[in-house]
């Protein structure tokens, strides 16, 4: 299963056993920044693969007291054992390929060494696209009301920005040193 | 004109027997109600250029102007005049009161003591450290430190708020507090511009830069969308 989209979907219904809706709303709430999906219908199309290999389950829809009595209940699912080994694995390689990419353009860049002033030109680049970027914005508690723990997964994802950002940007100044000492200038020490 | 801005600023310092071009022709301009955040190494010059934006340390060549008025002019009154300043290491001369601190200024300016305390206290809690007032500086964490260091300034009413690390020393779980309070003081219409060396303060500021071998990088100055002028609509009449 390669869909990024399926996945995502399997570690909302692994938090809680959830329906379609739901989860749809969930996921805008939770990634609609960084994976958008645009219809309510991918979230569909997912719990059907998901089921399809054994990594969810259909359960009974948890009973209310109150009103809706009489309405169909909707399909809820919950997580198998097996969907939630699959989902760590899953996550822990994706983690994996992004250093690998990392590396590869460390490693790519270091390829231009014959051409200082290309590499360089390409770190000017890189450097201004990550700050536009800036990483994940920190969250308020306020803008998660209906979560267990408001705000944790972008708290989590603002932690790790800020490091990658000051990782990186300690990485492009270190790397225009080096590029700029094969272009002739020295580098000014600081 | 911008409220805050460094036009061709050249900075160097003296390190033993060599001179160190810290800052070269760096420019910047800030907003009211922007939040700048500028990342920078160790003795990448972040202190240096900060500053001299806040008027502390003057350029070797090039101008700092706050609301167009050349700071150099105007001699040391710039702090508390339209500028605060919290440079790092807050709270490290321990002995005295933190409500003593922050109402300090305000009484230099000839404040009655009764409304320098009045203030001081609202200056406090606007930075969530209300309950710290009678603690003293040696005593207080990291994260309170700063907080305190920034009330110093507001209690003055800044219209640019001057920041070296705010985060440097805090506490990994309250650093993200420490972000917001300042993107708050933004929000209220006080430009910030902050030093970062961790990468804290940069997701949350409105333009993120960096400054290494004394050039400062990224976007210089505020994105302000293309004012177009009103336009009588045309066959209709405005006649009322």
């Amino acid at each position: 299963m390669r869909s990024s989209v399926n996945w995502t979907v399997l570690g909302l219904v692994i938090e809680r056993a959830s329906y379609g809706w739901e989860l749809w709303t969930r996921f805008e709430r939770l990634y609609g920044d960084v994976l958008p999906i645009g219809s309510e219908s991918n979230v569909y199309g997912a719990l059907d693969a998901l089921r399809d290999r054994g990594f969810i389950e259909g359960v009974r829809e948890p009973r209310r007291d109150g009103s809706g009595a009489n309405r169909q209940p909707k399909p809820h699912y919950r997580a198998t054992a097996e969907g939630v080994d699959a989902y760590a694995a899953w996550v822990i390689a994706q983690a994996r390929e992004h250093n690998r990419r990392s590396l590869l353009f460390a490693r790519q860049l270091g390829a231009l060494a014959q051409q200082p002033q290309t590499a360089l030109g390409i770190l000017e680049r890189y450097e201004l696209a990550c700050l536009d970027d800036k990483g994940a914005k920190t969250p308020t508690v306020s803008e998660f009301p209906a979560r267990v723990v408001p705000g944790l997964a972008d708290r989590l994802a603002s932690a790790y920005g800020r490091s990658v950002m000051a990782a990186t940007f300690g990485w492009i100044d270190y790397a225009r040193r080096e590029f700029a000492a094969l272009a002739g200038r020295r580098p000014r020490s600081l | 004109m911008s409220l805050l801005e460094l036009r061709g600023v050249s900075k160097s310092h003296a390190r033993r027997s060599r001179r160190i071009r810290v800052l070269q022709d760096v420019s910047l301009e800030v907003e009211a109600g922007e939040l700048v955040a500028v990342w920078g190494l160790r003795r990448s010059g972040r202190s240096t250029l900060l500053a001299v934006a806040a008027g502390i340390d003057p350029p070797d060549t090039g101008g700092v102007f706050f609301e167009g008025r050349d700071l150099a002019a105007r001699g040391a009154s710039v702090l508390g005049d339209g500028v605060g300043y919290c440079h790092q290491g807050v709270g490290v001369a321990g002995g005295r009161r933190v409500i003593d601190s922050v109402r300090a200024g305000l009484l230099a300016r000839g404040v009655a003591v009764a409304v320098a305390d009045s203030r001081a206290h609202e200056a406090l809690g606007r930075v969530g450290v209300e309950r710290s007032d009678e603690l003293l500086l040696g005593d207080l964490d990291a994260g309170e430190a700063v907080r305190v260091a920034i009330a110093c300034a507001l209690v003055l009413g800044p219209r640019v708020l001057v920041i070296d690390e705010p985060t440097k020393g805090v506490d990994l779980l309250e650093r993200d507090e420490i972000v917001l309070l300042l993107r708050s003081l933004a929000d209220e219409g006080i430009a910030i511009l902050l030093s970062d060396g961790d990468g804290s303060g940069l997701s949350d500021a409105d333009r993120a830069l960096t400054l290494a071998g004394g050039e400062l990088r990224g976007r210089t100055s505020p994105e302000i969308g293309e004012v177009l002028p009103l336009q009588r609509r045309a066959g209709k009449s405005t006649a009322a």
